[in-house]
């Protein structure tokens, strides 16, 4: 490799050494190139440079360290005196000297939250969602932020992330507990949002863990029912009865599960044991509702074949009432000829007389399905026709249904 | 052992004196030495403005009032008393003062301008200017650059095109953004880059962020949040986030620089408390707007996670906008990058969060406005579109962000120049008495092409069996000293008019073809789309040359000469260039 040489003064190059420089005219030169002295020289500057800095940003960060730390207890001694507004600012400032610690912007979104800046609070939580997406805390809180703007789906997406999430065992609650009561929440949410299913299958996880507190299964029965899980709920209704048998709350639910049942006996034996503890119009309302249902139930077992077939007969009975009313809507008061009756219903009306006005039809088992078949034939043909759908005796339709059932 | 001694001894001498690398391979080590030290420079500044804000402004516990509001003063005092009485190349902006190593003073910049310029910028940011330490710390980077180029004996040319290789070192480390930092000396500095310039510039400016990153940590200057841009209709609040940029930009450049012009017209003793004047202003401002103190990223993070609605981001646009332009007008030290960034980011949230209230966008989040207003203020302030866009994606690492963005500051950079045509840069240069050459001036100058030039017609062509003496005769009747010839389709040669009349005056060929009398010189083609500049550096070797289409280039559209490059310029030949119209003579 040749070497070249270059002016001291102006940097141009020059032809050899000695030479004049043809533009500064100045004979000061030197060898092109930085020789293996000088680059050596320049690294262990460099070297020096790393270890001095190294140094200086060393004390820095821990000097900004201990700045961030003194700000965030600060707040955090704020939030626990219910001053949000103030730990803001403190939280803004240990974020300032340390962006990436996730504690201090969680800190900061509670103390949003309880603010109600809900916008900023957002943005903060799915930061931090997007840092670390399996974080239980933070799902919970974007979760109740959710609940809190009344997206209520959006929430309850969010309990169940957080139910699934990371959590660790904390003083007050392990990570455990921790779950439960956010499955908790998250029942409530699906409760609130009319999401029955999935309700069920929440409440059916929070059984699993078997609840020791009463209470705790006194409310998860109770969103069992509400839930349409009646089983469920009957069976830890029957828990509950068996840890107390006084236990009135439990008796009234075991009572309202088993009449969803369409167990009217054993729901009847319930209120009546509730309402022997303390009784209430309402009670004794459903007791009279329930005797009633009792009385109609041809099917019922312990009761003469005579009595089931007078039955039987009764339900026809109400059957072609209802069709009367449904020709006559006012009743008694309905004045000049019926309108004919829809031709599909006509041989069902007329079979059910005919079958009425057979005196001599024996009582026995097959008749008593007749004439049940033919109550449910007959309820089955007017639905469509008949504006009052609903009928007028709720043991009737009550009664039918299970028959149909 | 004679021998190795020998051997020692020759290898000894031969390194005290001898390269030990080619020159590009040697410019390109130096890059990455550069790079480095700049990110070493650039961190212990950062971190020195740092500090001194936690003895000042952010004290703990805080200062009182009237010690909070002095901070600013003094340190603008303070500044300026150094800058003038010890270190007076510490002046200016950073980028005027990097086009001037390059252009004027062969890539020489005094290290001394380092030092001045690292304690200077300390005191008056650390103490609540408001102004950036982005700007400095590209001077930073170029004195670096400038002083190991000289250690490393580079030759004139190279250490021309090593300024602006520090100078993206320093904006990498202070921005932690290698690609902005690129594009930005690209777009300001240098005009003309080669592969190797380009090389460098990347290599600084990558090896400064990886040091900035390994001792401030690889956080982005603002942390974005994870924005939705959805919703096509809201393009037109950007548009007009951007037209709003556009206009702020150049009210600043026009009155910033107005106020320039009367400071520098006061006597020395007058412009020594300016700063000071600035500063305190600064302080009564700050006491309360505390926001727009320093250098700002805190606020326009806050901005950025919705912590302000946009009446309190249209005030903060507008104060720091007031408070900056005083401060740059009074010689605070400090960059104006910073808080062009932050009176973007405040105006475009503001404009968003204005539209919002009025229906005009939906979500009624005023963060992504912030996002895409970060650029247009910047853009409309430097002219460098490029890097306004690539800044705000490098910061925000988010694809979606890049329409919006490209419209806002399309759109800023366009008003912005209709309303101010110089930049502040050009024009501060100016005050100073620099005449620097203008990168947007020349990335945007007309080109002239060989099209605009050339001949269109063929008089200037002969065929290959035209006689000698036919030859004489066109070259008298065309009144030019050289012909092309075609050999064949697509094929064309010189002939030149004296061996032509040598022929058939002295050696009596005066009836043989030119192909077989005359020795033809072969012609290189040229194309209608080359710049003219580019073939003129032919035409001293080629007189007369073949212009081929680029399609077919064995089809000739034209012909290209001196004379047709004189006319194409307005030079005549004989009388020298026209004068332009309405000039008077000297």
């Amino acid at each position: 490799m040749s070497t070249r040489y270059i002016c001291r003064v102006c940097h141009n190059e020059i032809a050899h050494p000695g030479a004049e420089c043809p533009y500064c005219k100045s004979r000061s030169l030197i060898a092109e190139g930085a020789s293996p002295w000088i680059i050596s020289i320049v690294f262990a500057v460099m070297i020096v440079g790393f270890g001095l800095t190294a140094i200086y940003t060393g004390n820095f960060r821990a000097d900004r360290e201990g700045r961030g730390q003194y700000h965030f207890a600060r707040a955090k001694n704020l939030l626990d005196e219910e001053l949000p507004d103030r730990a803001i600012n403190h939280y803004r400032d240990a974020l300032l000297h340390s962006r990436e610690d996730s504690a201090y912007r969680l800190g900061l979104a509670e103390a949003l939250f309880k603010t109600a800046r809900y916008a900023e609070t957002r943005t903060h939580l799915l930061e931090l969602l997007l840092e670390d997406p399996t974080s239980g805390i933070v799902n919970y809180h974007l979760a109740q932020l959710a609940e809190r703007e009344g997206s209520l789906d959006e929430a309850a997406t969010y309990y169940r992330t957080s139910v699934h999430g990371r959590w660790e065992d904390s003083e007050d609650a392990s990570a455990d507990e921790i779950r439960r009561r956010i499955r908790f929440r998250l029942a409530d949410v699906l409760e609130e949002s009319n999401r029955a299913h999935e309700l069920t299958a929440e409440l059916v996880e929070l059984l699993k863990g078997d609840p020791a507190s009463s209470q705790l299964r006194h409310r998860l029965a109770s969103q069992l029912l509400d839930s349409g899980a009646y089983n469920r709920a009957s069976e830890e209704y029957r828990t509950l009865i068996d840890q107390d048998s006084e236990d009135r709350n439990a008796l009234l639910g075991r009572a309202r599960a088993e009449f969803h049942l369409r167990n009217y006996i054993t729901s009847r034996t319930h209120y009546l044991r509730a309402n022997a503890l303390s009784s209430d119009e309402e009670t004794s309302a459903r007791i009279e509702l329930c005797n009633r249902i009792i009385a109609l139930d041809p099917t019922r077992r312990g009761i003469s074949l005579q009595e089931r077939f007078r039955r039987s007969k009764a339900l026809i009975e109400r059957s072609l009432a209802i069709v009367e009313t449904c020709r006559a809507p006012e009743g008694s008061a309905f004045v000049g000829p019926l309108p004919p009756l829809p031709p599909d219903l006509v041989p069902v009306v007329r079979g059910a007389e005919a079958m009425l006005a057979k005196r001599s039809r024996v009582a026995h088992d097959e008749t008593v399905e007749e004439n049940i078949q033919i109550a449910e034939e007959i309820l089955a043909h007017i639905d469509p026709h008949c504006e009052r759908v609903e009928p007028v005796d709720e043991s009737f339709a009550l009664i039918m249904a299970k028959l149909a059932q | 052992m004679t021998t190795l001694r020998a051997f020692l001894a020759k290898l000894l001498a031969k390194s005290r004196t001898s390269p030990v690398l080619e020159e590009p391979q040697r410019f390109l080590l130096l890059s990455i030495v550069i790079g480095i030290f700049s990110g070493l420079v650039v961190v212990c500044f950062h971190v020195s403005i740092e500090y001194l804000g936690w003895y000042t402004i952010h004290a703990l516990p805080p200062p009182p009032d009237w010690v909070f509001m002095l901070w600013p003063a003094v340190g603008g005092l303070v500044s300026y008393a150094v800058i003038k009485y010890w270190v007076p190349t510490a002046r200016g902006t950073g980028v005027n003062y990097t086009k001037t190593a390059v252009y004027a003073s062969d890539g020489y910049v005094p290290f001394r301008s380092v030092l001045g310029k690292f304690a200077t910028s300390t005191v008056s940011i650390g103490t609540g200017n408001p102004m950036g330490p982005e700007d400095p710390a590209l001077q930073m980077g170029a004195g670096i650059a400038s002083l190991l180029g000289r250690i490393f004996h580079l030759t004139k040319d190279h250490m021309r095109l090593i300024a602006p290789i520090g100078a993206a070192a320093g904006i990498g480390a202070a921005f932690n953004t290698p690609i902005t930092a690129v594009l930005f000396v690209m777009e300001e500095v240098v005009a003309a880059w080669s592969y190797l310039v380009l090389g460098s510039i990347v290599l600084a400016s990558v090896s400064a962020v990886v040091v900035s990153r390994w001792f401030l940590g690889d956080e982005p200057l603002y942390r974005v949040p994870g924005f939705e841009f959805g919703d096509y209709s809201e393009l037109v609040v950007y548009a007009i986030i951007g037209i709003a940029g556009g206009c702020l930009a150049a009210l600043f450049t026009k009155q910033a620089i107005r106020l320039r012009g009367l400071v520098l017209g006061l006597p020395d003793w007058g412009r020594l408390w300016l700063p000071a004047v600035a500063g305190l202003a600064v302080g009564v401002v700050g006491l309360y707007a505390p926001e727009t103190l320093g250098a700002g990223y805190g606020v326009v993070d806050g901005a950025l996670h919705e912590r302000f609605r946009w009446e309190p981001l249209l005030i903060f646009a507008g104060l720091k906008f007031v408070t900056t332009a005083f401060c740059f007008s009074c010689g605070t030290p400090g960059g104006l990058f910073a808080p062009a960034l932050f009176i973007g980011a405040m105006l475009g949230g503001g404009v968003g969060g204005l539209a919002s209230d009025l229906g005009l966008s939906l979500g009624g989040f005023t963060g992504p406005f912030v996002l895409v207003g970060i650029g247009t203020f910047f853009a409309g302030l430097f002219r460098a579109p490029m890097t306004s866009v690539f800044m705000v994606f490098e910061l925000s690492a988010s694809y979606q962000v890049i329409l919006p963005v490209m419209i806002a500051n399309t759109f800023a950079i366009l008003v912005s120049k209709r309303l101010q045509h110089e930049s502040l840069a050009e024009l501060a240069a100016h005050q100073d008495g620099l005449d620097l050459p203008s990168i947007e001036a020349q990335r945007e100058a007309p080109v002239m092409k060989v099209e605009d030039a050339m001949r269109r017609d063929r008089d200037l062509v002969v065929q290959k069996d035209l006689t000698v003496s036919q030859a004489v005769q066109k070259f008298d009747s065309v009144g030019s000293r050289t012909l092309l010839v075609e050999i064949r389709y697509g094929q064309w040669a010189l002939l030149d008019e004296r061996e032509a009349r040598l022929a058939e005056e002295t050696e009596g060929k005066g009836d043989q073809s030119i192909h077989e009398a005359l020795r033809i010189r072969s012609v290189i083609k040229t194309h209608p789309d080359i710049p003219l500049d580019q073939a003129l550096r032919n035409l001293g070797r080629y007189p007369l040359m073949p212009v081929a289409s680029r399609v077919n280039s064995s089809f000739m559209v034209g012909t290209l000469q001196l004379e047709d490059v004189h006319r194409a310029y307005g030079i005549n030949a004989e009388a020298g260039p026209e004068l332009l119209k309405g000039e008077p003579p000297l």
